[in-house]
């Protein structure tokens, strides 16, 4: 596949086309020199003194110590990192399993008022959480589920669950039927065919699914900073706000704390890259 | 019209599937009373969950009460005690979002002034006059101006930890360096800003990110500017009018403070603690500071040595309306919630927090937070400095609370942004005050 | 390649089949009991999202009518007193300017310069390369805003960080300058940065519409003799104008919900000046104990996103029935 978009695949021999070329090029190098080299420094940061992070910015640390980061570990971010891995798998399983359920049930399924259910579930994407923040408050306190880490599982389930089930659904609605009415006519029972045979078709989409809502939990931050008070509920975006208000002038070590949150979602991001593009394509790039 | 959006309202309400009992509406958070009063013969059961929101969660202070509560649960191994620990920042969302969700812990953080009558107001502290007023065996263990401050009614509801005033951190090599004195008044400082400036430091590291910064300036000049009936005249929103000129004289005294000492506009865009940094580095020689600080400001670890800190009162005008012997600073301390679950316990915990003991590793470095338990200080350990503040608050006359704690919520944003602003320069004295009027009128009529 | 694509010519037999195969379960088992049986699969979603994410907001409208004080728990109806004090509070027309600074800059380097960039990015040959620079600008967006927002608080810092650094290391020290310091910049530099963070994962969009383009249409664009601009143009911008215009709703209603970059950056100061909707809903609510009024910004914020969400339900409609 030879994508040619711009510049034409045709021979560059016009200078204008070469000199046109090279400038996109130095555009495409500028703009990633521009987003990696923060990310850079922010890492480097946490290998430097705190005086250093600020007198010397461009230089390279002294020595390669990984003293910041194990501090920064110590200090929390170990806490922080369970609770966000625990948040994040947890949600994760019910959001994609809810709202598969749920599209199966929109799909394929004798269910009535469907049109109104579908109006509901997927209604909940146009609504913003800020909104239901303050009503929340009192809500999470009167199912005593304030400052767990149910309380942002519960979240973020609910909050994902209607865009979730809207690119489950939609993926389903391609699906072909086939299959899974030659199962119904064989006898096989609704909750057969979810299992059997939807579940397995459905598996790209339900990784791209995985993906974008790991992505969601690891980084969300009002629901956090509102449910969640004590070291070791808090996740590591509220956490590291925290981590950077107690430390006051110890930046190297919440650098550290920050190259560590942002790692492995990066890492996470470069080893699925090809489903989650997968998934946006078949979901959202429709 | 209004009722008829209401009843639209409702009409959502009902036909939404879920049932109103879940309850988030209305608040049903306490009911009117009095306060629980604390009995002084009740028997302390030593069992059970504690928790504490404390305001010691900057990383130097932490392991205070983390030591603390562990040599309570080894006397007491019943007992386990849950930290909350937040810092000057993060308090007051946290506090408010503990209120409004009904989960505030068995102890918390109060500021004195219309910050803990909130909690008061609310029913939700612990009346503790017959365990810590002043005749009582635990309150005259601890400073009576303290325990004083967290009166209301005549009732005594907190228990001070410590005492907490503002000075001016210097330099000493610095000014020894150019020949000047510790000021003696406003000019003097001034004029002290204009030789160190010559010799290329910045002479008062000001960051002012947070916006409470300059609410510290602002209330020891006007301690010194306005006179101390009409200032607490002025903290009650009813009977506020913020017309006496030494307010434009003490806005003045900053502008004037902020040109000559300090980077300009630029103190919006620095936070406190980078400040801080700043003169811990040897960059600034001087940082408007709490004596809480004084052990942070200078360590083994900084470039700016302990034995060169030195500190001085910001200097008053020569020709002050209000009185120079007052001081901005207040105690801080500790409230029991009334709906502890073991309210005997929380009392008996404090009263362990404050034995002499716990106050003199309070007031010695590093965390030297001078302890409002008398005798708390042992002057063979603390630092020469936070003994000399201490003396400094001893002698003050009066004792300036924050503007940001002893106002009105909506008054003290009022002045929290209005600052900001007239550091930046996008607003003059007179529009300052004059929004702090109108929020003041607004919190009035609510 | 994808399921999408094959399911073309089987869903028309599929759609024969099941005619008939509903026609035949509608005799077998058109019982009451059977369909409440089906409801199950509805169910768990409609509690959870009716539940956490309905009930809240229909609340939401109650609370904003009334005062409350979270000290006492004293609730006072007020009707619409909070609506009126909204339209005099000149912070909440200062947030409702930024919110709209944050969609129109948005709109322009989120879906125009991304469209521009995904232009470049698909034109190169190697496909390792395409994929290389999409995952490279994608990175900033996989992380979190607090990080983010934190990392480029130290960017800006005044006089000691990166940028300031950059710009005496350029001999251009006369620009250093507060960024978030100052009432008239701190927004814009807090937009900066989340177009920093955003840009790349709309690039990414961009190029998964530019990849549906049939290749053939650029052949036959090249053989008549266009050149490249005029194939952007005339046939790439054409055929992912669907996608535009999905992008440019997406990002509208996205910068009606910012609230971490700037609660992080400044928390909305200095003096208010970078305060959008959500932070001053957060500001009056948990900082000033005013949760009626800050009820009434949170529908204020329910409306804008309310009415970008209609606008892209009344968008993809349209596009269905042009199809």
């Amino acid at each position: 596949m030879s994508a040619v978009v711009i510049p034409a695949g045709a021979p560059l021999r016009n200078p204008w086309l070469v000199i046109g070329k090279g400038v996109l090029m130095a555009l495409l190098v500028a703009a990633g020199i521009l987003v990696v080299y923060p990310l850079v420094w922010m890492a480097l940061g946490g290998f430097k003194s705190n005086s250093q992070i600020f007198s010397d910015p461009f230089a390279l640390p002294d020595r390669w110590s990984f003293d910041n980061y194990v501090a920064a570990w110590n200090q929390g971010v170990r806490n922080f990192l369970f609770s966000s891995l625990l948040v994040t798998v947890v949600s994760t399983i019910t959001t994609v399993f809810i709202s598969a359920w749920t599209a199966y049930g929109l799909t394929r399924t004798q269910m009535f008022g469907k049109p109104v259910i579908v109006g509901f579930v997927l209604g909940g994407m146009m609504l913003s959480p800020t909104v239901a923040l303050v009503p929340l408050v009192q809500m999470m306190q009167s199912l005593g589920l304030y400052n767990t880490h149910w309380a942002l599982i519960i979240l973020y389930t609910a909050f994902r669950v209607p865009f979730t089930t809207f690119l489950i659904r939609a993926y389903m609605l391609d699906l072909p039927r086939d299959l899974d009415e030659a199962a119904m006519i064989d006898g096989a029972s609704e909750g057969q065919i979810f299992r059997k045979i939807m579940l397995p078709l459905c598996r790209s989409i339900i990784v791209s699914c995985i993906i974008l809502h790991i992505l969601f939990a690891w980084n969300e931050y009002i629901f956090a900073m509102i449910f969640t008070n004590q070291i070791d509920v808090q996740t590591l975006p509220v956490g590291l706000t925290s981590l950077m208000a107690k430390h006051g002038t110890n930046f190297a070590e919440v650098f550290a704390a920050m190259t560590i949150s942002a790692l492995p979602i990066v890492v996470i991001f470069f080893f699925t890259q090809r489903y989650f593009i997968r998934g946006l394509t078949e979901g959202i790039g429709k | 019209m209004q009722r008829s959006i209401h009843s639209t309202a409702a009409m959502i309400a009902a036909v939404s599937v879920i049932s109103m009992s879940w309850g988030a509406f209305p608040a049903t958070a306490s009911a009117a009373g009095d306060a629980p009063v604390a009995d002084p013969a009740a028997k302390v059961d030593y069992s059970g969950k504690l928790t504490i929101l404390t305001k010691f969660g900057l990383q130097l202070l932490s392991p205070y009460f983390v030591n603390v509560a562990k040599a309570y649960e080894a006397q007491h191994p019943g007992v386990k005690i849950e930290l909350i620990q937040e810092n000057d920042d993060s308090i007051k969302g946290k506090t408010k979002t503990l209120v409004a969700s009904n989960s505030l812990p068995d102890i918390y953080f109060s500021w004195t002034g219309t910050w803990g009558e909130n909690f008061i107001r609310g029913n939700r502290a612990v009346d503790l006059s017959k365990v810590i007023g002043p005749e009582t065996e635990w309150g005259k263990t601890l400073s009576p101006a303290a325990v004083k401050a967290f009166s209301y009614n005549g009732k005594y509801f907190g228990v001070p930890l410590y005492l907490d005033a503002k000075f001016m951190g210097y330099n000493k090599k610095m000014f020894a360096d150019l020949g000047i004195e510790p000021p003696k008044d406003f000019d003097a400082l001034l004029k002290a800003c204009d030789a160190l400036k010559g010799s290329g430091v910045v002479p008062i590291a000001i960051g002012n990110k947070e916006s409470w910064p300059l609410v510290h300036y602002l209330g020891q000049l006007l301690a010194y500017n306005v006179p101390t009936e009409t200032l607490e005249r002025d903290f009650n929103p009813k009977t506020a009018t913020f017309n006496h000129p030494g307010y434009i004289a003490a806005l003045g005294q900053y502008r004037s403070l902020q040109e000559r000492c300090a980077g300009g506009a630029q103190v919006n865009g620095l936070s406190y603690q980078t400040a801080l940094q700043s003169m811990s580095d040897r960059k600034a020689a001087m940082y408007y500071q709490e004596i809480i600080e004084f052990d942070q400001a200078a360590t083994k670890e900084t470039a700016l040595k302990p034995e060169e800190f030195g500190f001085f009162k910001l200097p008053a005008p020569s020709d002050a309306k209000g009185s120079v012997t007052a001081l901005e600073g207040a105690p801080e301390g500790y409230m029991v919630n009334a709906k502890a679950k073991n309210v005997p316990l929380a009392i008996d915990f404090l009263k362990f927090l404050t034995s002499q003991e716990n106050g003199r590793t309070l007031s010695a470095p590093p965390y030297g937070q001078p302890s409002a338990v008398i005798g708390g200080a042992d002057k063979t350990r603390i630092n020469p400095n936070v003994a000399e503040g201490m003396e400094e608050i001893a002698k003050a006359s009066y004792l300036m609370p924050w503007l940001d704690t002893v106002n009105h919520p909506r008054v003290a944003a009022a002045w929290l942004s209005g600052l900001q602003a007239f550091a930046g320069g996008s607003m003059s004295a007179e529009d300052l005050l004059a929004s702090v009027r109108k929020a003041a009128a607004a919190a009035a009529r609510q | 390649m994808t399921m999408a694509s094959v399911t073309a010519t089987p869903t028309r037999n599929g759609a024969a089949l099941r005619g008939a195969v509903s026609n035949r379960s509608r005799w077998l088992r058109h019982g009451l009991l059977q369909q409440l049986a089906a409801l199950r699969w509805g169910i768990v979603a409609l509690i959870i999202v009716g539940w956490f994410v309905y009930y809240p907001i229909v609340d939401n409208l109650f609370v904003s009518t009334t005062t409350q004080d979270i000290f006492t728990g004293e609730v006072d109806y007020v009707g619409l007193d909070n609506y009126r004090r909204l339209l005099d509070d000149p912070v909440v027309w200062r947030a409702l300017t930024n919110n709209g600074l944050y969609a129109v800059l948005s709109v322009i380097f989120q879906v125009f310069a991304a469209f521009v960039l995904a232009a470049i990015i698909e034109g190169l040959r190697s496909r390792a390369w395409r994929n290389f620079w999409r995952a490279v600008y994608f990175i900033p967006s996989a992380i979190s805003t607090t990080v983010t927002g934190l990392l480029f608080y130290f960017i800006y810092q005044p006089d000691i960080g990166l940028l300031d650094a950059l710009l005496h290391l350029l001999g251009l020290q006369n620009l250093s300058y507060t960024w978030l310091g100052d009432e008239r910049t701190a927004i814009y530099a807090i937009i900066a940065m989340s177009q920093w963070q955003g840009f790349g994962y709309s690039t990414l969009l961009f190029t998964i519409a530019i990849q549906k383009i049939p290749r053939e249409l650029y052949d036959a664009a090249t053989v008549d003799g266009a050149g490249p601009l005029r194939q952007l143009f005339c046939i790439t911008f054409p055929l992912t104008r669907e996608m535009t215009g999905m992008m440019i709703i997406v990002t509208i209603a996205g910068a009606f919900q910012v609230f971490n970059e700037v609660m992080v950056m400044t928390g909305g100061g200095p003096n208010n000046s970078s305060q959008v909707l959500g932070t001053w809903l957060y500001e009056q609510g948990f900082n000033q104990n005013d949760m009626g009024y800050a009820a009434a910004i949170g529908v204020v914020i329910f409306l804008a996103t309310l009415t970008t969400g209609l606008l892209q339900l009344w968008y993809t409609k349209r596009r269905r029935v042009e199809a």
